[in-house]
């Protein structure tokens, strides 16, 4: 079975008038995949990414998580898998302001219980790997965008997930540290196997995967293999 | 996983220090509440134990009996006509109402001066009292003792002395007893100092300014033949002094020829009455203190609310992310109401000591000698009450908060840019 198999999945909002945002998906990434779904705005990609992240339920169909039904689950389930199995990585970063870069790779090992001496020290050997061992004890607003970026990226590998679901990543950045971004998305891809799906409309970014999901209203287009990285020829992330 | 962790602890501190000016200001509601209910509180019980001073040394169900001028005719005697109580009217009392333990009769002669040699005092009462008027005003005997029985019996020269007639016939001070001192040309002993302040009762002149003589004495040396001016008398434990008082007016009104509906012939002095005014008093003064401290309290425990209220609001984002990586509802209503309740208790307990502060600065100030007036110190129990009122007042101002809080989804974080 796939890392992630999602069979048939519908959602439908029900704000005043109903609006059919999935119709049927059928997906399945494989453990180690680095993969991109890309799709303009209101094509239900980040509908699809809440489902990933076990953020959001869907309707009907089903979706496994490392061989795990994931439906209807109750809260406190919902919140231990996001926790224990997915990473995220967010577009404006979601650092909590008041909290230095360390606090805040070691929160999600602090709703696991995990001690303070050890989860500091796991969050400095995360915050090594990123390179921001200076800034461990800076606040977000004292960083750059990338600087920011990566201790989100720190924070999100810090509970060894199964994938690491990026939502925008490079969204707010601008084009060189979205390349480095980028560039580090792709190692921790190739050096350490980590699953990870990025979800954008900007093709150069897409582009750096090596498997492109086109979304369009509700319904998986083409899948790309883009091994060669050749899908997309404009010039920002080149 | 645990509430009352280290780093539980240090998220809520971390949060309730991040609006240090917010987290004051809303503290300062409940911290003003607690704090005028414990001064009101303190404050209320000092001034009831500073006028149940006044009646310090009274028995509580005294009542003292006057003969006044009678206002009806009765038997052939007119109205207006004036009477004395008798010795016989002791122990007509004594005997025909089971319900009364000690009787006792008082005379009283104003105006006296008392000298001990060329030291004249300022003017004093001379009362006539048995041994057992001790039983109805307790004497605070500094020197020596109280008449006894045996003064009584013996009609001894001797007599106890107020403060007040103390410290003018004895300026440099030391123990009077043995000394003579002179009244109306007669030479008394003193045999004690009653220590007793004038205070809020008198009978007959304050205790400071009286010279107490045997009664068997004061009556051979003023000629008084049979009669007494005051009687007093204590009711048995559990008696209602009001429910026999109409039978002690029976009888000694049968005996003196007066109209038994002939109120104003006889004053009944009830203290029971006055004591039981008082304590109506500070009940209602209690209950005042409680509604104005309570209301306060509730004020600013609705504040802390309030502002847990809006500070969730404001924390959407924040809390949207700790869900999303991987907080569980009960974490987030844990943290809101934890929050809520810390800074109840840490205002409401800064509330409590700075009021046992100030009531302590007051029993200072109320100390004389050493001596503490009165207790304005809120009773150790009250605290301990009013700070588990706080923990509950807490965990009841976050439960709302809480409750909005754990309505925020982790998508709310994505979508609140």
């Amino acid at each position: 079975m796939a890392l992630i198999e999602l069979n048939d999945i519908n959602k439908t909002y029900n704000n005043g008038q109903p609006l059919h945002v999935l119709k049927g998906i059928n997906l399945q990434i494989e453990r180690g995949e680095f993969v991109s779904i890309m799709g303009a705005s209101g094509s239900g990609k980040s509908t699809l990414l809440n489902i990933l992240g076990i953020l959001d339920n869907y309707d009907t169909g089903t979706y496994h998580l490392d061989g795990k039904l994931i439906k209807d689950l109750s809260e406190k389930q919902a919140a231990d898998y996001r926790n224990r199995m997915i990473g995220f990585i967010f577009q404006s970063f979601n650092l909590i302001g008041f909290k230095t870069a360390v606090e805040n790779v070691e929160l999600p090992l602090y709703y696991q219980g995990v001690p303070r001496k050890k989860r500091q020290q796991l969050a400095m050997e995360y915050l090594e790997k990123m390179g921001l061992t200076p800034w461990a004890n800076h606040f977000p607003n004292e960083m750059s965008g990338g600087q920011k970026q990566r201790v989100a990226i720190a924070r999100a590998l810090i509970t060894q997930p199964r994938i690491i679901l990026a939502d925008e990543p490079t969204g707010a950045l601008d084009s060189k540290t979205s390349v480095e971004v980028m560039q580090l998305l792709k190692q921790l891809n190739k050096e350490d196997n980590i699953t990870i799906i990025v979800v954008t409309h900007e093709g150069g970014v897409a582009n750096e995967t090596d498997k492109i999901i086109h979304i369009k209203d509700g319904i998986i287009g083409k899948i790309e293999e883009n091994f060669s990285h050749a899908a997309w020829q404009g010039s920002a992330m080149k | 996983m645990k509430w009352f962790d280290t780093d539980t602890f240090r998220e809520i501190l971390d949060s309730i220090l991040r609006n240090r000016s917010r987290s004051f200001l809303t503290g300062f509601g409940v911290f003003w509440g607690i704090f005028m209910l414990m001064l009101l509180i303190g404050g209320g019980q000092g001034l009831k134990q500073i006028l149940n001073n006044e009646f310090e040394g009274f028995a509580q169900n005294t009542c003292i009996v006057f003969a006044g001028n009678t206002t009806k005719p009765y038997k052939g005697f007119k109205k207006g006509r004036s009477w004395n109580m008798e010795y016989a009217d002791v122990d007509r009392i004594k005997n025909l109402i089971p319900e009364v333990e000690t009787v006792t009769p008082s005379v009283s002669l104003w105006g006296k001066s008392v000298a001990r040699g060329e030291t004249v005092s300022s003017s004093a009462v001379v009362k006539g009292n048995r041994a057992d008027y001790a039983r109805i005003e307790t004497p605070q005997m500094r020197y020596g003792r109280y008449i006894n029985d045996a003064d009584i019996a013996q009609e001894r020269k001797v007599c106890v002395i107020g403060k007040k007639v103390y410290n003018e016939l004895f300026p440099e001070g030391g123990d009077p007893c043995g000394q003579r001192i002179k009244v109306d040309g007669a030479y008394y002993s003193v045999v004690g100092v009653d220590w007793k302040e004038a205070g809020g009762i008198n009978i007959n002149g304050s205790a400071s300014e009286t010279v107490t003589i045997p009664i068997s004495l004061a009556r051979k040396a003023y000629n008084m033949g049979n009669t007494v001016h005051m009687i007093c008398f204590t009711a048995k434990e559990g008696i209602v002094m009001n429910d026999i008082l109409p039978r002690v007016r029976k009888v000694i009104a049968r005996a003196h020829y007066i109209h038994p509906e002939d109120e104003q012939a006889m004053f009944l002095l009830n203290t029971q009455l006055i004591f039981g005014i008082v304590d109506n008093l500070f009940n209602g003064v209690n209950f005042l203190i409680w509604l104005i401290g309570l209301g306060t309290l509730l004020a600013g425990v609705i504040g802390v609310s309030n502002i847990m209220m809006v500070s969730v609001k404001e924390r959407t984002t924040e809390i949207g992310i700790r869900r999303a990586i991987g907080a569980t509802p009960r974490q987030i209503l844990g943290q809101i109401i934890v929050e809520s309740t810390v800074l109840t208790l840490v205002s409401g307990m800064s509330g409590i000591v700075f009021s046992v502060l100030i009531l302590y600065v007051v029993e200072l100030g109320m100390t004389t000698d050493g001596i503490l007036k009165a207790p304005f110190q809120v009773p150790f129990g009250t605290a301990v009450l009013a700070a588990s009122l706080l923990t509950l007042l807490g965990v009841v101002a976050g439960l709302m908060p809480a409750s909005r809080a754990m309505q925020i989804k982790p998508v709310d974080a994505m979508r609140d840019e």
